[in-house]
């Protein structure tokens, strides 16, 4: 039982992906193999059974990613590009992401670039848990400055105060709560059981979520851009955060151009040298 | 065998006699001609010249020559005698075999019975039950009342359809599943469910009995009923059954270990409050206790007056809100009392059952005897063990031979008996990217997760949002630390619950005041939560150790250096010592995972990259042992993920990227134990506070806990998914609640309970 189940599910998925047999056998074998110690059926049976655990002990064949204890912070992440294709990971679409950011953080379109065959709810649903996360980093830096004795609203420009939509009745939050809030609040939204209970599929109506998401967290970067221009700018240049974020919410229409306030893109930069 | 002895030996007396020599002589020589004969026989024989010591001669040697053929008759009539007892045994095993086979086609076919019977309500309705189900007690409740036929019907046949699963269930474990797979405990419930169903079966023979057992049955589901309205209210019908099918399990569970061992009475009642959602423990030993002294006395007359005491002891609130019910389905009793505050809330099931119990008016009555009647069956159960009277019993036999293995079981490994499966209860989905490291709160049933998305977030496991469609609950997280600059690696919490110290890949420890677990997730930030930074490594620190009486903390680091820090001083003298340039005595490894040696405070063990584990002397900073990683024999020695101390013996734990856990000895450094733990790399350890249990994680997706006396896998839970070739990063116990916990790459914390 144990021995045919292994051996066909190697079989039909390496028939899928018929480049790099090699490579991906080892890892298909992994799984089955602890699939089918999960359901209990200990691999007692003889010959057939254990042949395929052998590849796994080949590391020439199958470079391990993976952030052992110890890994030095230059070597974290740093293991050879893994193709999409070769992915068999539920989580594939955050690995390609996070890949490609890691190998050119500033190759915005790039990274943006979605898989043929990728599902286009999920690709923008992963990307915004991406931003979402690398914000931390710049909330991070605004803990440091951003006090509510100087940033006591939400503001951008002088046009919008912003409420803070995460208490019951939205409230006038300082900025650094605001930044706090709503970043606590797009994460327990964007994994909440209700509206993304699979990371692999999303409803139609939970996509249209993503939208005011990205409103918000937007104003993380436009506060900082008008009232904290140093660590926005630092901030930037080290993750060219702002930019992939205008040009995402830009290709998939998740805001409008209105709202875009921080010049980011070249057309921006090009209209506000033109009204100087 | 004997007749020959017997014969020959006449044959030698009358050769004694000699009263007819000659005759004797041929007797003799006829014997002889198979023993191979003698000088004086043959001598005599031949010459017809018969001589007195000749003749003596010959006697002697015949006797001796019968002696030693009578020693080797008695060797092999017992060689035979023992061959007989051999297949003597072999013939019952097999007797027992075909009769346990027989059993098992005796419950498949009243399994296959009920679940036609089922059917065939679905398809024709409760006429066609009727008809179907003619060994069933259906029947008789049928009679009795016709009115409720359908409720009660739905009541009976989830029973049994959930005694059939069961079953189906038994024999699965029976042809291969392991006792690692399948909990101890619920194998016990469902052995004794398996007694309950065969007493059914049994008594397909004896319908009285069958009408009486039945009634039992029924009888305490309905007092739990009555003792919880609020459950029978909420639920409908099916979840009725199915608490009361739990409830029945209790009780019997409760019956029948008394019968087969009253020394366990302290197992006994743990497993009570383990099982029963709603019983009080307390009327539960009352019970059990007067269950033993009416087993001890079973002889006796006065045990049924204990009894009917016992009786009214459990169904007094019984009673009340039978009467209630039994007025809602049918008008007979007095209106809705004091006693059943749910009377008008009952749903139909209960009320059916109720009114069905209660429908000949002489409810009480009914009720004892039923109880009565399952008393005296176990009894006269336990009394035909005794009696060894196995043959004429059929499957009563082999419910008694159940019931014996499982006393041995409990006898040779009595802690398995109310061992516990966990089983997930809490997701944790807050994290946007793999969680590397978790610790429990010491009191309170709260969690810290440490991610790599830059936060932490406390969770507050009694803040709980039901999930749709599982049995698990989404828990959303009430405060998240915001300062690493970049992923958070380890994480160390005080064991007096006050600080939380965390590691990152940006080269710093924080330090953070534990926050309430009952704050304002959207509460207004409050930078005092961080209290101090502490700073000196120069690279990515991989592990931390707080120790509370010296409220000193370990940190080990990429950079190949263990520092020891006193958070909470002055922050100018934070640092207290750095140990270990990797190069002395790591050989040039760095260090991955260190903890404090439990039973010594003033000794640390460190684990590196190559393999290598050392035991250090923190006044000294000197090396005291080194732990012998090299001595397996297996070639490679892999680098190790994590080690922890174990909290009372001087044993220290590795968990290896090779697939193995290997156990030390402190004082000798010698490795005393080393086993493939799992499938891929184990990357965590945790151990229980008596340092009874271990859990491991590993990047082959599964949590698995170990019996740390045996070394053996009591239960492997298949917990997270994998990104890249990373799975689980850390598992944790709670050190004063029954709670693990895991942290994935796939940015999920599990709880299991």
């Amino acid at each position: 039982m144990t021995t045919t189940t292994t051996s066909s599910s190697t079989t039909t998925s390496s028939a899928g992906v018929s480049t790099a047999n090699a490579n991906l056998t080892p890892m298909d074998n992994a799984s089955a193999a602890s699939a089918a110690a999960a359901t209990g059926l200990s691999t007692t049976g003889s010959g057939p059974s254990l042949a395929p655990m052998e590849p796994v002990s080949a590391p020439a064949l199958h470079p391990l990613r993976r952030n052992c204890a110890g890994t030095p912070a230059r070597d974290f992440c740093a293991w050879p590009l893994e193709s999409f294709d070769e992915m068999d990971s539920t989580l594939a679409v955050q690995q390609m992401i996070q890949q490609s950011i890691r190998a050119h953080v500033e190759d915005v379109e790039g990274i943006l670039r979605a898989p043929d065959t990728q599902d286009e709810g999920v690709w923008k649903y992963e990307h915004l848990r991406q931003f979402c996360m690398e914000l931390n980093g710049l909330a991070v830096l605004l803990q440091s400055e951003c006090v509510p004795e100087t940033c006591t609203q939400m503001t951008a420009t002088e046009q919008w105060i912003f409420l803070c939509a995460a208490h019951k009745t939205p409230k006038e939050c300082p900025a650094i709560d605001y930044t706090r809030h709503t970043l606590d609040g797009a994460a327990c939204l964007l994994n909440s059981n209700k509206y993304f209970p699979s990371r692999v599929s999303i409803k139609e109506s939970s996509v249209a979520k993503l939208g005011s998401v990205c409103r918000r967290v937007y104003r993380i970067f436009s506060h900082a851009y008008f009232h904290h221009r140093q660590i926005f700018d630092d901030f930037e240049a080290q993750t060219c955060l702002c930019r992939r974020f205008t040009v995402f919410v830009t290709k998939y229409n998740l805001m409008s151009r209105d709202n875009l306030i921080v010049p980011m893109l070249e057309q921006d930069l090009e209209a506000g040298e033109s009204e100087a | 065998m004997e007749d020959m002895k017997e014969s020959h030996g006449s044959g030698e007396e009358g050769g004694s006699g000699h009263g007819s020599g000659n005759n004797g002589l041929g007797g003799g020589l006829r014997g002889g001609s198979n023993g191979g004969g003698g000088p004086g026989g043959v001598g005599p024989g031949g010459n017809l010249h018969y001589t007195i010591p000749g003749i003596l001669h010959f006697l002697q040697h015949e006797w001796s020559r019968f002696e030693m053929d009578r020693s080797q008759w008695d060797v092999e009539k017992a060689e035979l005698q023992a061959r007989i007892a051999f297949l003597q045994g072999e013939r019952k095993g097999q007797e027992n075999l075909k009769n346990d086979l027989v059993r098992r086609i005796k419950m498949l076919e009243y399994a296959l019975k009920q679940e036609r019977a089922k059917y065939a309500k679905l398809k024709y309705g409760s006429e066609g039950v009727a008809h179907l189900d003619d060994g069933s007690k259906a029947l008789g409740d049928d009679e009795e009342l016709p009115p409720v036929d359908g409720d009660n019907y739905i009541a009976v046949s989830n029973v049994n359809w959930r005694q059939g699963r069961q079953l189906l269930r038994q024999y699965l474990q029976e042809i291969g599943y392991t006792d690692t797979i399948i909990d101890v405990r619920s194998n016990r419930v469902r052995s004794l469910l398996g007694l309950n169903d065969a007493n059914n079966v049994n008594e397909e023979n004896r319908a009285n009995l069958a009408l009486n057992g039945g009634e039992s049955h029924r009888t305490r589901p309905d007092g739990t009923g009555a003792h919880h309205p609020a459950h029978s209210v909420r639920k409908g019908v099916t979840t009725l059954a199915e608490e009361m099918m739990l409830d029945t399990e209790a009780s019997v569970l409760a019956n029948f270990d008394f019968l087969s061992s009253e020394a366990e009475v302290d197992d006994d009642d743990e497993m009570n409050d383990d099982i029963d959602d709603g019983y009080n423990p307390q009327e539960m030993k009352l019970k059990a206790s007067k269950l033993a002294q009416a087993v001890t006395e079973a002889e006796d007359k006065e045990t049924e007056d204990v009894m009917n005491e016992f009786n009214f002891l459990t169904n007094t609130d019984n009673v009340d809100s039978i009467k209630s019910a039994g007025g809602g389905g049918g008008g007979g009793g007095g209106g809705g009392q004091a006693g059943g505050p749910s009377s008008k809330d009952v749903p139909k099931g209960l009320s059916g059952v109720g009114f069905q119990q209660t429908g000949n008016g002489a409810k009480t009555n009914q009720l004892l005897g039923g109880e009565k009647q399952q008393q005296q069956q176990q009894q006269q159960q336990q009394r035909e063990v005794e009696l060894g009277n196995n043959l004429e019993l059929g499957e009563l036999e082999q419910l008694t031979i159940a019931n014996d293995n499982e006393s041995s079981y409990d006898i040779s490994a009595p802690k398995e008996a109310y061992r516990k499966t966990w089983s997930a209860k809490y997701t944790l989905r807050s994290h946007f990217d793999g969680v590397r490291a978790l610790g429990f709160h010491p009191l309170e049933p709260v969690l810290i997760t440490a991610s790599e998305d830059q936060t932490l977030k406390l969770w507050n496991l009694q803040k709980t949002i039901p999930a749709k469609k599982s049995a698990s609950l989404d828990v959303e997280p009430v405060y998240t630390f915001r300062a690493h600059q970049g992923p958070v690696l380890s994480l160390a919490i005080s064991p007096a619950g006050d600080y939380i110290f965390s590691g990152g890949l940006d080269t710093t420890i924080r330090c953070w005041q534990m926050p309430s677990p009952n704050v304002d997730p959207y509460d207004s930030y409050d930078p005092s939560t961080l209290f101090t930074t502490l700073t000196g490594h120069e690279d990515a620190v991989w592990g931390l150790s707080y120790h509370l009486g010296r409220k000193q903390l370990l940190s080990c680091s990429a950079d190949g250096t263990v520092k020891l820090w006193s958070p909470t001083a002055p922050s100018a003298s934070n640092l207290v010592r750095t140990f270990g340039n990797a190069t002395e005595d790591g050989g040039g490894a760095t260090p991955t995972s260190v903890d404090w040696v439990q039973d010594d405070p003033t000794k640390i063990v460190t684990a590196y990259s190559n393999g290598s584990c050392v035991i250090h002397d923190i006044e000294s900073g000197k090396l005291v042992i080194k732990l012998d990683t090299k001595s397996d024999s297996t070639s490679a020695v892999g680098s190790i993920n994590k080690v922890v101390s174990h909290p009372i013996l001087p044993v220290t734990i590795t968990a290896h990227e090779d697939r193995h856990i290997r156990f030390f000895d402190n004082h000798t450094g010698q490795m005393t134990h080393s086993m493939v733990a799992h499938l891929d790399a184990v990357t965590s350890l945790s151990l229980d506070t008596n340092g009874l249990y271990l859990i491991s994680g590993s990047h082959d997706c599964s949590v698995r806990l170990w019996n740390l006396e045996s070394k053996s896998c009591v239960q492997e839970i298949t917990a997270h998914r994998k990104k890249f070739d990373e799975s689980i990063f850390d598992v944790a116990f709670h050190p004063s609640k029954p709670f693990i916990a895991s942290a994935g790459a796939d940015a999920l914390a599990k709880v299991f309970v």
